[in-house]
């Protein structure tokens, strides 16, 4: 068969031709293809979206179920599955939901998902979710559209607790073991399956009301605790991003061609407590001292590699409640002066931590120890198991505790109201103060502005008062595969790869 | 023999109970509360309180154990308070995983160390022998973490040959089963070459070689014949203590097996999974034990129970 000559017009018609039906392709292209694996740091528990905390499992299950709200990386809350939502009064939230969602199994989603989802964190008490919405009165239903929540108590962070609870079909009813076994949800992807301690596979689900996303085929997330194995996973190719990465192991992945380092600042602050209850730390002076002989810059900058931010304020920046108090000094002189003033000399102080769960702590508190040194103040470090070192505090035996909050969900009053109030701090800082206690509780209305102003003055009397160390705002550090697109190292430690895409 | 096997397995009941009682009474006198373990930190003292009511652990001890001894009699090991799930599924779950790379690594032992052994001890003084030596220290001494993260280094992200970690196909079983099987095949090492160089001393032997055996029928099948009773006692007890767990190995290779979850459990005061693991892995302990006890007669039938 002779060849078909190729001149200068065929070229042309055959090129242009070729460059139309190339457009479509280009638009296909950036259609949903391929499979992005993730690392997690913790294992995961439940497939139920009431009863756990995990980060890992909130990552995971965020691809599976919708929330009502979600939370943005600069801590703003947008619609989910609500639409809008507004305060009627203080007590009562109205949510007008999205119409047209289904969940995986075709059901619809409507008021009854949200009214079945509600009641059920509520009055099953043993969901580990359950004790937040204790404060729940009622959950109705106005049409296919609306719901009614009213509280026994204004609820102001309702809408941010609820970015943490998927929304369940009320099919699940009645055979919950079954339905967690191989649960539907609204969200982007489908349960595909789970081999227990080892990874969990989802799949697209191509009727995503959110247009355009998914944007890849498949989605697993491998659960790998150890950092050097989950580090090594990413730098071999196997995986496509890590959560969780220490200071002291982004060197060595910045150095791996293929693989970038994201970070940002973490919606969690260290704050160390002080165990009031004892004579000697209900001296303000004394904890002053303590305050003013903590270099935290150096704590900062030699032993966190500078992936860590000075404290300005109890509240990280971004989130409601934040304000700008200024660094805590650094002057061990004006420490000594007022120790020597409370009485309180040759003081001995236990440290408890729990072992192994922030980065780089027994440096830290060893740091401590020699800076406290230098003042007269013998620290003696007891690095604990957790349940033990837990125990220990309740039984109140320790002098300060190392510990961190990160502010879920994204808003203090879980915070205040559990540190700062008599019942929430008895069994464990021993804090009573009537007048922070009673602004936490005029901080709880619906109002922003309220609740900011509320929150700025008792943030004050705590920043003045110092029932605790605010060391340092921790940093969150991703590693990501530069094959992965759009990927938003998040404040709050989530994995979300809803919008991320695969090269 | 048949007084025997039923003596012993008496024995072994009355030791699974003291197991039970034992692992019972030591998670609940340790300090941890679990309902605390499992809620945030800052849930109130009134979840606390509530979530452990539901746990069933706001009775007394006694009644709790009863309850406990009760549920097992029917198979049911109890609710795991970490995964909500019964435990003993959470437990059988990680079984192949567990049974998989104990396998793995006892056959590597097995066969890497005897014949790592019977070389060093048939050319004993020659520089396998000394090869030999170095490789038992070096696999005796060589801490699990590193060597794993090592093979891991260079197998999985350097010369990438193999998976880094995780549960999917036998070559992710490879570098875990090296890992776990470098201390036991150095173990056996030392011990077939002692053990064989002890026999290969005796008369027996010489007499062998007088009437013209080849060496290697004499090593084989002579020798190393008496040479697998200390071998097998090994080999066994080693079973018994990698069923029960390759904690370190399991971490460093993300592998879900029972090691892991165990300490995870105990970490997190996951009471009915501990109770679940350590009830199982006595059992087959005592009943691994038990075997090779057996197993002894097969090999020297001058060894006879009565």
């Amino acid at each position: 068969m002779p060849t078909p000559r190729l001149d200068r017009r065929r070229f042309l018609v055959g090129s242009t031709a070729l460059a139309i039906t190339a457009r479509p392709r280009g638009i296909f292209a950036q259609a949903r293809r391929g499979e992005i694996i993730a690392g997690l740091s913790e294992r995961m528990l439940t497939l139920d979206p009431a009863n756990h905390y995990s980060i890992s499992s909130t990552s995971v299950l965020r691809h599976v179920y919708d929330p009502l709200l979600d939370v943005t990386n600069d801590d703003r809350f947008v619609p989910a599955l609500a639409e809008s939502w507004r305060a009627i009064n203080n007590t009562t939230w109205r949510f007008t939901l999205r119409k047209g969602v289904r969940f995986h199994d075709g059901t619809p989603f409507n008021a009854e998902s949200v009214v079945f989802t509600l009641k059920r964190v509520r009055d099953n008490t043993k969901l580990i979710k359950s004790f937040v919405y204790q404060d729940i009165d009622d959950v109705r239903k106005e049409d296919d559209s609306t719901v009614t929540v009213t509280t026994k108590r204004p609820f102001g962070s309702l809408p941010a607790h609820l970015t943490m609870l998927g929304m369940l079909p009320p099919s699940a009813v009645g055979n919950e073991d079954a339905f967690f076994a191989k649960p539907v949800g609204t969200g982007p992807f489908r349960f595909a399956g789970w081999t227990h301690g080892d990874h969990i596979d989802l799949t697209a689900h191509a009727q995503y009301w959110k247009p355009g996303v998914p944007k890849v085929d498949k989605l697993t997330f491998r659960f790998i605790p150890e950092l050097s194995t989950r580090a090594a996973a990413l730098r071999a190719g196997e995986i496509h991003v890590i959560d969780r990465v220490w200071p002291d192991m982004v060197q060595t992945l910045k150095g791996t061609p293929g693989i970038k380092v994201l970070d940002t600042p973490a919606i969690e602050a260290q704050r160390w407590h002080f165990q009031l209850g004892r004579e000697t730390w209900k001296d303000p002076r004394v904890r002053k001292a303590v305050s003013l002989a903590i270099d935290r810059n150096t704590i900062i900058k030699d032993l966190l590699l500078g992936y860590a931010r000075p404290v300005i304020c109890p509240v990280p920046p971004g989130l409601l409640g934040h304000a700008n108090f200024g660094t805590k000094p650094y002057d061990p002189e004006k420490a000594r002066q007022l120790l020597k003033q409370s009485g309180h000399q040759n003081l001995a102080l236990d440290f408890v931590l729990m072992k192994d769960l922030y980065p780089k702590q027994l440096e830290i508190a060893q740091a401590v120890a020699a800076m406290l040194g230098e003042v007269g103040i013998k620290v003696n470090i007891r690095n604990l198991e957790i349940a033990t070192a837990r125990e220990q505090r309740t039984a109140g035996n320790y002098d300060l505790f190392f510990s961190g909050w990160a502010q879920m969900p994204h808003d203090p009053d879980w915070y205040f109201g559990q540190w700062f109030t008599k019942a929430g701090a008895e069994k464990l800082t021993r804090f009573a103060d009537p007048r922070v206690e009673a602004l936490i509780a005029e901080g709880r209305v619906p109002d922003a502005k309220v609740r900011q102003q509320k929150y700025e003055e008792l943030e004050k009397i705590l920043w003045d008062d110092e029932p605790e160390i605010w060391p340092y705002y921790t940093v969150a550090i991703y590693a990501i595969s530069d094959r992965l697109r759009g990927f938003e190292a998040r404040r709050d430690y989530y994995v979300l790869l809803h919008e991320a895409g695969i090269a | 023999m048949r007084g025997y096997i039923l003596r012993r397995c008496w024995h072994s009941a009355v030791t699974l109970a003291g197991v039970s009682i034992l692992v019972f009474v030591i998670l609940r006198v340790v300090p941890g509360d679990p309902a605390k373990m499992l809620l945030p930190e800052g849930a109130p003292q009134s979840a606390v309180d509530e979530l452990n009511r539901h746990l069933g652990l706001t009775e007394p001890l006694w009644i709790q154990y009863g309850l406990f001894l009760g549920s097992v009699a029917r198979g049911d090991f109890g609710q795991s308070f970490q995964y909500r799930a019964p435990a003993l599924r959470v437990v059988v779950e990680r079984v192949p995983a567990t049974v998989q790379l104990t396998l793995a690594a006892m056959v590597l032992t097995v066969l890497a160390g005897a014949s790592l052994g019977v070389l060093a001890a048939v050319r004993q003084g020659t520089g396998y022998d000394y090869a030999g030596t170095v490789l038992a220290v070096l696999g005796q001494s060589l801490p699990n973490f590193w060597l794993g993260i090592m093979l891991i280094l260079l197998f999985g992200v350097t010369l990438r040959w193999l998976p880094t970690s995780g549960f999917q196909s036998w070559r992710h079983l490879i570098l875990p089963a090296v890992t776990l099987a470098a201390f036991p095949t150095a173990l056996v090492a030392r011990l077939t070459r002692s053990s064989l160089l002890e026999i290969l001393g005796q008369d027996y032997i010489r007499t062998g070689r007088a009437k013209g055996l080849g060496e290697p029928r004499v090593v084989l099948r002579h020798a190393m014949k008496n040479a697998l009773l200390p071998l097998l006692t090994v080999v066994g007890l080693q079973i018994g203590t990698l069923l029960g767990g390759a904690v370190i190995t399991e971490s460093i290779f993300a592998w879900p097996g029972m090691g892991k979850l165990v300490v995870d459990a105990i970490f997190f005061r996951d009471f009915p999974v501990v109770q679940t693991v350590l009830i199982l892995s006595a059992t087959i302990f005592v009943a691994i034990n038990l075997v090779v006890d057996l197993l002894y007669t097969v090999v020297d039938p001058r060894i006879r129970y009565e």
